[in-house]
Order: structure tokens, then sequence, then C-alpha cells
């Protein structure tokens, strides 16, 4: 069975957003987008070294677009009712369409709502598979006060990516053991940072 | 390995079973209606594919999914009752959940806390799971439009893996004053239903649906042999003008499944109604078979689009047809647009050979999924 290696992993909170350059477009995402970019953007990787068909692109996520539910849902009695714009990101799975746009990536997309356990066994798998050459694995929670109010979750925001390849010279060789992507994100980062080669957002591991 | 697709089960516009969605096939009949619950001024439409009973109290998605499960397990049992509990596996496929509850928490109505936890798609999961003896994994797959295809996907990688011995695999979604609005704020809906690949076409038809198959490994009837996915990286809402992204999804899948465009004989659409999916389809489908594309058909002018259910639903209308050897037609399509597929079914072709189906899917956020169901 080929070797899963990590070769960057970023963590990222909602005071990252200002760190990274993003076009006019982004104020227009939802929270939960936008740190799902963020996350994305700190791991540094040069998309253009690659076919962009071969990247794919698996999310996990717990509350998914609750959030964002919850406020175009209370949008509706507002003059002019419900923004259409808004509606669109009532689906978990639109980060995976911007940060395809983003960075022009073609290949195959997951999104699975749920815990971030079964994310990195589920790019590995497609990695194994061929069915890509790497994989962006993005988890990412945005809970807003507004929704952890309605739906009685914990109000969080935060979001961890890996980029994921098979094997190689260089990277973390994923284990068995690794099932949890927030915890690991971390301690590669953690590790980074120690050494000083790098800040606490995004590390190449 | 093979994985096969020993059980199907089915809630939808068209009937409680699947033997009332195999008569709706037949037929060729429409599901879509006006709904009674959305005639205020703010939907644009309310032609809707709606079921007959789904939709009654606070958690319509568990309603509708347990209705499909029971079906599909009841058919099943001779191999589930052989398997353990936690050699069960089950796959949700669901892009909004119980989205009811969030309304009825919004406006103060009464809303149990168990549909307020199925707001969250992986709890569905879970109590599903719990509600129908599948102690062995769970996942929950919300990929816009294309869900219930990666969940099909996901199911037979579960199986490949030996992480199960059978999945559950399972749709829904239900139809939501949520979700009506914001198609209607889109300005996406057809106010007279939906009419795939149709000149006049204007818009799609939401539908609600619970579906269901049991997958399990081995030699059966119909398998499931190829899928496939890319993105167009392009719009959010607005699929690529091109197609090249909807071709390169069925190439994989083909890949997978170790065919060729040749050896296809039915391809089941996703065809919503609007103008630019089924246009982008259109183009695809001429990008990867030429001009020799093998008969084509949709079936949201049927059950409307279910979103999360679409996938799995118009997956047991596949198998469905390669069981009773016909090709489903295109209800509600009237005249052909120019461009459509030129083998594009109005009416079901009876008696004919169908072994390799491909079965397509486009959503939100330029997702494309495809996969290849080989019968007999």
């Amino acid at each position: 069975m080929a070797d899963i290696v990590i070769t960057a992993a970023s963590v990222v909170a909602p005071q990252d957003v200002g760190r990274f350059r993003f076009g006019i477009r982004f104020g227009r995402l939802d929270p939960f987008c936008q740190l799902g970019l963020v996350a994305v953007e700190a791991l540094g990787i040069d998309f253009s070294t690659q076919p962009r068909s071969e990247v794919a692109i698996c999310v996990a996520t717990n509350a998914g677009s609750l959030s964002t539910d919850v406020q175009y849902w209370q949008s509706r009695n507002e003059p002019g009712g419900v923004s259409p714009t808004l509606f669109v990101y009532t689906l978990p799975s639109t980060v995976i369409g911007e940060i395809a746009i983003r960075h022009g990536l073609t290949g195959p997309d997951l999104c699975l709502i749920g815990g971030s356990a079964e994310l990195l066994d589920e790019a590995a798998d497609l990695l194994r598979r061929n069915e890509a050459a790497v994989c962006l694995a993005v988890y990412c929670d945005v809970v807003s006060s507004s929704a952890a109010e309605t739906i009685r979750l914990r109000a969080e925001a935060r979001a961890c990516a890996a980029y994921l390849q098979r094997g190689g010279s260089g990277g973390y060789t994923l284990t068995k053991n690794d099932r949890d992507m927030i915890s690991l994100c971390a301690r590669l980062c953690s590790l980074r940072e120690k050494d000083h080669h790098h800040g606490r957002v995004g590390c190449r591991a | 390995m093979e994985i096969t697709i020993a059980a199907c089960g089915a809630v939808t516009a068209v009937g409680e079973t699947v033997d009332e969605l195999l008569t709706a096939v037949r037929a060729n009949t429409s599901g879509l209606r006006p709904c009674g619950r959305f005639i205020d001024p703010v939907y644009q439409s309310n032609v809707l594919g709606a079921t007959a009973t789904g939709t009654d109290g606070d958690d319509p998605a568990f309603f509708l999914a347990d209705r499909a499960l029971r079906e599909a397990r009841a058919q099943a049992n001779s191999i589930l009752g052989k398997l353990p509990s936690n050699r069960i596996a089950l796959v949700l496929s669901t892009t909004k959940a119980n989205i009811e509850a969030l309304e009825r928490l919004t406006d103060a109505r009464p809303c149990s806390p168990t549909a307020r936890r199925h707001l969250q798609g992986q709890l569905l999961a879970i109590d599903l799971a719990a509600a129908h003896g599948a102690a062995g994994p769970v996942q929950c797959v919300s990929v816009a439009c294309i869900s219930g295809l990666v969940a099909i996907e996901q199911g037979a990688k579960l199986l490949q893996r030996g992480a199960a011995d059978a999945v559950l695999v399972v749709g829904v979604d239900c139809l939501s004053a949520f979700v009506v609005t914001g198609f209607s704020a889109l300005k996406a809906l057809d106010p007279i239903g939906c009419r795939p690949f149709d000149r006049d076409r204007c818009g799609l038809s939401p539908g609600e649906a619970g579906a269901a198959l049991v997958l399990t490994r081995g030699k059966g009837e119909t398998a499931v042999c190829g899928w496939g996915g890319s993105n167009d990286a392009n719009h959010l809402t607005g699929p690529s003008r091109d197609g090249a992204s909807l071709a390169l999804a069925i190439r994989r899948a083909l890949t997978v499944a170790e065919l060729e465009p040749r050896d296809i004989d039915y391809v089941n659409a996703h065809g919503t109604g609007t103008q630019y999916n089924d246009a982008m389809e259109s183009l695809a489908l001429r990008a990867v078979f030429g001009d020799a594309c093998p008969p084509v058909s949709a079936a949201k002018g049927m059950l409307g689009h279910t979103m999360g259910a679409a996938g799995i639903v118009e997956t047991i209308i596949c198998v469905l047809a390669a069981r009773q050897r016909l090709i489903p037609g295109t209800p509600r399509l009237s005249s052909p647009a120019d461009g459509a597929p030129e083998q594009l079914l109005k009416e079901p072709r009876t008696s004919v050979n169908v072994r390799h189906i491909l079965k397509l899917g486009t959503g939100f956020g330029g997702v494309n999924g495809a996969l290849v169901l080989r019968h007999g």
C-alpha cells in the first residue's frame, strides 16, 4: 500500500483572515467559506506546479453551513426578502467551489458532515486509488453566536488544512494512528513553530 | 471487486414504494403538481414534486429516509439478517437534512429535541443507522446535488476496503419553505413545472424523496462498477459553458469501470430543466460520445429535483430500467431543444437490452459526478 505524506499543514482562526490577500469577491463570502479559503491559503501551495485536474478537494465539517442557514432564514423578513447570494452559501460544500474557483482545481470532490476523523482516511484512499495525484483536505467549522443560540451548539470558528500526496522524498508520512486531522495539523504546525521556521499560521510538514 | 445493488427503497412524488416508481416510469407520468403549502406569492412556482405523506410533523427528513430504508431492508433481509450489526455501514446523502427544524425554531413553533438534532446531517445519519441495525461505519455526504452519486461511491469504497459487508446508502431531502424560497429568489423555478432538455425549459422544480439502496460485495444482478468526479472551477451556481469538466467526470467513471464510451447503452442525465445545465450536459455528452451518443433521458420531470436524494432515486430508476429491459422516457419533455442529445427519449422504449448505464449529476459549487452501473 502506497505511503501517503503530508507536505503542508495549516491551522487558522478568524483573526488570521486579514493576513492574506484575496480579491474583492472575498468580502461577499460567508464566514465559513472565508475561513476554509484562508486555511488553504495558509498552506502556501503553488498550484501551478501540477495538473489542476489532478487535485482533489476533501472537506469535513461538523456544523456545515448552519450559521449561514440561520442568517439566511432570519433575513426573509427583511425588505426584499432573502438574499439569493446567501442562499448559495447554505450548502456546506460551497466552500469546495470557492477553493476550486480560486485555484482552478478541477479534480474530484468530497464533503463529509461530521467530525474530522474520517477525512484523512478518505483523502488517503482517494490517492491510493489514483483518483487524484494530490488532495487538499480541509476541516472547517464556523458556528456564529446566533446559530449557537438557535441550534444549541457551541459557538466556535476554526479550520485546518493539509496537502496530501502519494509517497515522495519529504513530508510527514501518515500512519494508521493519525485519525484526527485537527490535532495532527496542530501538532505539525507546533513542531515547525518550535523550530522558528514559520509562524503559527501554516507550515511545511 | 464487484459491488452489487441488492435492494432498493423509494418514497417519491409518484408513490410510496419502488413498485409505484416503476409504474410511473413505465407510464412516463409526472408527479409534479401544485402544492398547497407553497401558495404564498414569495414562491415563484408551487408546481413541485411533493410526496403524499412525507412532510407531516417536525422531522420529515427522518420520516422519509426511514420509510425508504424499511423497504430496502425488507428486500435484503436474507443478506442483512446473516451479518453482525457492526459489519453493516450506513452512508447518508443529504443537502439540508431536517431543515424543517430550523424553520420551526426561528418561527417559535413546536420542535422536538430529536427534530432539532436532525438539523445536523451526521446526527441524522447516526440515528438512522441505530434505527436500522447498522453499527458499522456511518458517514454523511453532502456535495450539493451530486451527493447521492458520491454516497453510492462512498458505500462502494467502504465495501472494497473491507470496512463493512453491507452498506445502507440512503438519500433524503424534503420540500421546505427554506429551499423553495431560495430557488425563487434565484428565479430558478419553472412556473409550470420543469421540462428537462425542452426547447422552452426555464427552470427546475424542487421535489422531495427518501431513497435507499443496500450495497454488498459479490456477484449480483446490478453492479456499481465505476465513478468519477470533477469540478468546473468556474462559477458557484452556473455550470461551465463547454461541459468539459462533466466530460472529465464521465471519462474518469468509464476508466474506473474499464469501459469505452461505445459500451454505454443508456445515459440517465441530471437534466434539471434549467437553460444552462441541460445545454452544458448536452455538450459534455457530445464531447464523450461524439455522434454515437446512446439513448438519454431524465427523471426530474417525474420527481422534481430531489437534491440529496436525486442521485440515489435516479440510480434506482436505472436499476429498474435494466431489470425490466426498458429505457425510461423524459416526462414533461415536449420539443427537444436545439443541441439536445440526438437520442433523447420522450417516451420509454421497451424490450431493449440495457447492460451498461451511465448516471450523471451536477451541482452548485461546480461539482460534477458520474456513476456507471452494469446489469447482468
